[in-house]
């Protein structure tokens, strides 16, 4: 059944279509994006909204290779601080325009990623998680040690803001305040969100999940498995480099402290909480566990442990997430109208 | 020349043994459960705690500390395959308890920050001050008791694991959970004892450990990301493997701090674990163990 039939289905068994059809979602998601920042006007809460975003691109990221491929990775904090130091280095050493420098640390990053997924052939489950935990302690001690080039623990500071963008017919838009860069950084992962789903509706997402699935029963399908999994990789990391890239204007500082492997569990909890195997799910998990802490301040320091209790609890009664518990609630609503109606 | 050598040999011997022990409690819970405990740093950094509460603050003797150490290690075992391990055994996920201890790693090492701070407690014994000379090498009494305490509690194991009753229902456990339970084998009672074994053990690596690592509620991370190395390098699951994968990574750090740079030696010993991982993904000892390679 092709897409377009089978969505003209859908639209016709339920009944408000506009709301249902994901062009409407994606409008719904570019005017709250819009509106943010007018209703949040401290620099407290704006400067929340901008990790918000970086987290969500991180989150479907992993999600990318860890819900749809299965490939349980934990080096997401090193693709991540791969991005965030190359387009940096590249910005103050090289002096390249930011953009290039945002292409080439994403570029850089995904290569990273391609280059892992060399373990993701041979390995699975536990092995491939160590693997990629090993190479995130790898790359944190190099940027930690490699002092002449990332001037270790001592950090990279003063880094600047992106260069403002003069489009024709508009007035420049600078990145210095923190309302345009909260635009832009949400604007990068609405198209990274977009580009993910396109591609995971495509059949690219069935050969995914396949892999998923069961790899040898894929390979007798004609998939070449080890191809999808370098991709899945590359495009997850890449993601994360992206992210990385914008990290480093917005804090203005860069420590290898900031990629540990803790950052790499931190992603992980987002896409858990929020639901894997879903795209909307860990975007949500992403803006819960950032907000969550900053909302739990008043609790003082048993904010954390309530920020691991919430993991283990997740995993341990609702497993599908922020997600689960949704289809879960609308059930119950759905029940009690249709109760109601009759 | 050979003197350093020597003296780096046994520097190495030391903090290998410690790695061992940790790592020796990770690989008996992956050999019964095929299961990882990120939880297991957590264990080692409260046994530390417990055996400077108890020296510190009771003024009990450092010996009592570490059987508190491991008193507190095996109870946080407990604790942890009780309520999450258990219930999620049944689903059947290699992943959900993997991320599930993750939860339980930060909520322990929070709650251990609220408690204690985030400033390292100065752990003296007795025995760290206490120098013997052996010729031209150095050996502080802390560290023969660190040799002492843990090449017995290895070789204690290995007999069990290998000659009695309990180890040999443990390891039919490890082998096939199903036959073993039609012989009559309560896996379940086994799967605990497990936890319980490995967690005391690494209780007591924490109490021996103490006095060596700045100790903060996250100096178990340090320590469990080389035990997931020596796991790996040792392969999973196997017991002689580990233990020659322990000494070796205690080598490799003392020869890496004398020769090269102390900044180096996680780079170093993850180099190897990602080469044994592309070349022997097996381990250093070849097991039977496939499923995840």
């Amino acid at each position: 059944m092709s897409e377009t039939s089978h969505g003209a289905d859908r639209r016709r068994l339920s009944g408000h279509s506009i709301v249902r059809s994901r062009h409407f979602r994606y409008l719904l998601a570019a005017a709250v994006i819009g509106l943010l920042p007018l209703v949040f006007t401290t620099s407290y809460w704006r400067t929340n909204l901008i990790l918000c975003a970086i987290n969500v691109m991180l989150a479907i990221g992993l999600d990318f290779v860890l819900g749809y491929a299965g490939q349980l990775n934990l080096g997401q904090s090193a693709f991540y601080g791969i991005g965030a130091y190359a387009s940096t280095l590249l910005v103050t050493k090289l002096g390249i325009p930011f953009w290039a420098a945002f292409a080439l640390g994403t570029v850089m990053a995904g290569a990273a990623g391609a280059l892992l997924s060399l373990f993701a052939v041979r390995l699975r489950g536990h092995y491939l998680a160590i693997a990629s935990l090993g190479f995130a302690v790898i790359t944190y001690q190099i940027l930690l040690n490699w002092i002449s080039l990332t001037q270790g623990p001592l950090g990279i500071y003063a880094i600047p803001p992106p260069p403002p963008i003069a489009l024709p017919w508009l007035p420049r838009i600078p990145f210095t305040n923190l309302a345009n860069f909260f635009y832009l950084t949400a604007s990068l992962a609405l198209i990274v969100y977009f580009l993910l789903d396109q591609m995971l509706r495509s059949p690219i997402g069935e050969t995914l999940a396949a892999i998923r699935e069961d790899e040898i029963s894929a390979a007798s399908l004609g998939i070449n498995a080890p191809k999808w999994k370098a991709f899945a990789f590359a495009a997850s990391s890449a993601v994360a480099g992206a992210a990385g890239c914008f990290y480093a204007p917005f804090v203005g500082t860069l420590v290898p402290d900031a990629f540990f492997v803790t950052e790499s569990f931190a992603i992980l909890a987002m896409v858990i909480v929020g639901g894997m195997g879903t795209l909307i799910g860990p975007a949500f998990g992403a803006i819960f566990i950032t907000l969550l802490p900053e909302v739990l301040r008043s609790i003082g320091d048993l904010r954390l442990i309530l920020y691991g209790a919430s993991v283990t609890l997740v995993v341990l009664f609702m497993p599908g997430g922020i997600m689960q518990a949704w289809r879960l609630v609308r059930q119950r609503l759905f029940f009690f109208a249709e109760e109601s109606a009759t | 020349m050979i003197s350093i050598v020597l003296q780096q040999g046994i520097n190495g011997i030391v903090i290998g043994s410690l790695y061992v022990l940790v790592a020796l409690g990770l690989t008996l819970i992956y050999g019964v459960l095929v299961q990882i405990n990120f939880a297991h740093a957590d264990i080692v950094t409260l046994g530390a705690f417990a055996a400077y509460a108890t020296t510190h603050f009771f003024g009990e003797s450092y010996v009592v500390g570490i059987a508190a150490a491991l008193i507190a290690g095996a109870a946080l075992g407990w604790l942890v395959n009780a309520t999450i391990f258990s219930p999620l055994r049944e689903r059947g996920s290699e992943l959900l308890p993997l991320i599930a201890t993750i939860g339980v790693s930060i909520m322990l090492q929070n709650a251990m920050l609220a408690l204690l701070g985030p400033i390292p407690y100065a752990f003296d014994t007795p025995y760290s001050n206490h120098v013997l000379r052996l010729g031209g090498l150095f050996l502080t009494v802390q560290n023969m008791l660190i040799i002492v305490v843990s090449s017995a509690s290895i070789i204690l194991l290995y007999g069990f694991m290998r000659f009695t009753f309990l180890g040999k229902a443990l390891r039919a456990v490890a082998q096939d959970r199903e036959t073993a339970g039609l012989l009559g084998i309560n896996s379940n009672q086994l799967i605990m004892l497990t936890f319980v074994i490995a967690s005391a053990l690494a209780g007591m690596s924490g109490a021996l450990l103490g006095p060596v690592l700045v100790l903060t509620p996250f100096a178990g991370t340090s320590v469990i990301v080389k035990a997931f190395a020596i796991v790996i390098i040792g392969g999973f699951g196997n017991i002689e493997g580990t233990i020659i994968a322990g000494l070796l990574v205690g080598f490799i750090e003392s020869f890496t701090t004398q020769f090269l740079d102390p900044g180096l030696i996680d780079i170093v010993v993850f180099a190897l674990l990602l080469l044994t991982l592309a070349v022997r993904p097996t381990g250093l000892i070849a097991d039977k163990r496939e499923e995840n390679v």
